[in-house]
């Protein structure tokens, strides 16, 4: 049991107390896995991430984080808050969101800052990022100067300069290049085989075979219809089709119409 | 579409600024501070001999700070008529400023002479009014904008507000980009004529839909910086360093001052 990180045990959760968000989740995620979350927009998945990282609390049911259980009200202990914070850190889906500060620098050491990390270890961590994510030349610039690209790589360094143990991203490869999407799961894979625990929410399934040991499959009723391993959930089209994974596509090949369920994976058996 | 164009030209370009200049490569606690004296030496000053030297000094400035002239003149007299005309051409006039008279003339039957007194009350008025807003100008112009925000600090300003304006300075960009495309969406679909009363529609529907994203924006802004530790009191870095050049300028600064100040009251007077 000491591995268990989150335990959530039938929870509900609704915005303004009128629309419901999750409904009956259940998920138990442990030290050190890959976790990921597929399914459509509107289905739960960044409610969950925010309520992991200890933003938003069940109106119903248990959430439980590192042994003990996550309430609100445990965030107003200084000590705990900063643990916490310390351990779990998120990269929100809009970077335009998450990178407030004037500056890129700034918005990288604005939390090791806030988290009273030592000064020559924050410095220790942001050199290692900037050269890692080669992103020397954006330091000086504003947010809103960056491409989609560069704004993704910022928002994952500064939650990175953290180090915390688990690792939260919403959507971190989406609307990204290739190379970007690339170099992001490299990033991610490094820092799973350094130990820490990586939860993702993607549509992006030619990512989820790479980044995930155990994938959950939200449905459209904001409930968990099915987990399991990426090969048993990427095999299952009835299931990715009905939650809105894959699509069933058409398209003229040497004078043929030729219509299958379009699914970006497994290139390399169709060559 | 070209006033939010000159909103984004003005706030968030920082062309000049990103130069190697004298100016740029000063550390902006130390420039603020000489030029926030500059200002007030401007203010104090009642002597245009003195009053033309400080601007003779802040057109050399801007040429060390490797600045278009051209640019700088226009950037600032712009504001200057806004400032200082509406209130120095009334002084100029016998009615407000009483005095020798140099002009006499009559409009609509109401004697009016331009006094010597007058004159040189608003030619003051004006060169101040021209010197306090080419430094003000020439700071922003070869300061970074969050620079100038941070160095709010060192004059006790708390770090939560610096925190607060920076994040306003940084979400400005966003909203003009958001009203700008607002605009375009209605251009592209109702063309560029509207009637009056549909137009005032729009402005108050685009008033209130941006009100609403602002709004959302700020909750989702506060996760975020939450998510990062944030409790409440902020804790900004500071990579402010001052440098050799810095102690220079400012014993230039000093030495200036002193000099200026002696010929002012003990060679003029």
């Amino acid at each position: 049991m000491d591995k268990l990180i989150f335990e959530l045990q039938d929870v509900y959760f609704s915005y303004l107390g009128r629309y419901p968000a999750l409904c009956g989740v259940d998920i138990h995620i442990r030290r050190g896995e890959r976790i990921i979350l597929v399914g459509a927009n509107g289905s739960g998945k960044s409610t969950l991430l925010q309520m992991l990282d200890g933003l938003i609390f069940p109106d119903r049911g248990i959430l439980k984080a590192f042994g003990g259980e996550l309430t609100e009200g445990r965030f107003n202990d200084d000590g705990f808050s900063k643990t916490f914070r310390k351990n779990v850190g998120l990269v929100f889906q809009n970077s335009d969101i998450q990178l407030f500060c004037p500056t890129v620098k700034e918005d990288i050491l604005f939390g090791p800052l806030q988290l009273g990390v030592a000064k020559k270890e924050i410095q220790r961590r942001f050199d290692e990022l900037v050269h890692v994510l080669d992103i020397a030349a954006l330091l000086d610039r504003s947010p809103h100067q960056l491409s989609i690209g560069e704004k993704r790589k910022v928002a994952i360094a500064s939650t990175l300069v953290i180090d915390p143990e688990v690792l939260i991203l919403d959507e971190p490869t989406a609307g990204l290049d290739p190379l970007t999407t690339r170099h992001i799961i490299d990033l991610l894979l490094a820092a799973n085989a350094a130990g820490k625990t990586i939860i993702t929410a993607t549509h992006d399934l030619h990512i989820v075979e790479e980044l995930s040991d155990v994938v959950y499959v939200f449905s459209q009723g904001k409930r968990i219809i099915r987990h399991g391993s990426p090969q048993e959930i990427l095999s299952d089209s009835n299931l990715l089709q009905a939650n809105n994974l894959i699509h069933m596509h058409s398209h003229r090949h040497r004078g043929k119409t030729h219509i299958h369920p379009h699914l970006h994976i497994y290139h390399h058996e169709e060559e | 579409m070209s006033a939010l164009s000159f909103l984004k030209g003005a706030i968030f370009a920082d062309e000049y600024a990103s130069k190697k200049g004298l100016l740029q490569s000063l550390d902006p606690r130390v420039k603020t501070v000489t030029f926030l004296f500059f200002i007030i030496q401007i203010l104090l000053t009642k002597n245009l001999f003195i009053l033309l030297c400080l601007y003779a000094l802040c057109l050399l400035l801007t040429l060390f700070s490797r600045i278009n002239v051209g640019f700088f003149l226009k950037r600032t007299w712009i504001f200057i008529p806004l400032f200082s005309l509406l209130i120095a051409i009334p002084a100029l006039f016998n009615i407000v400023t009483p005095g020798e008279p140099l002009i006499t003339f009559t409009i609509a039957g109401l004697k009016l002479s331009i006094t010597r007194q007058g004159l040189f009350g608003a030619a003051l008025f004006m060169m101040r009014v021209t010197t306090s807003v080419s430094f003000a100008v020439l700071l922003s112009l070869t300061t970074r904008h969050f620079e100038l925000l941070k160095v709010l600090r060192v004059f006790g300003i708390p770090q939560v507000f610096v925190m607060t304006l920076g994040i306003c300075y940084r979400y400005i960009y966003l909203f003009v980009e958001i009203v700008e495309n607002t605009y375009l969406a209605i251009k592209s679909r109702v063309g560029t004529t509207v009637h009056y009363t549909r137009g005032q529609h729009i402005v108050a529907w685009n008033i209130a839909s941006l009100w609403n994203r602002s709004y959302q924006l700020n909750e989702a802004v506060y996760q975020a910086m939450l998510s990062r530790g944030y409790r409440g009191e902020p804790v900004l870095g500071d990579d402010f360093k001052i440098m050799a050049k810095d102690g220079l300028w400012l014993s230039f600064v000093i030495t200036l001052s002193a000099a200026l100040a002696y010929v002012q009251y003990y060679l003029l007077v």
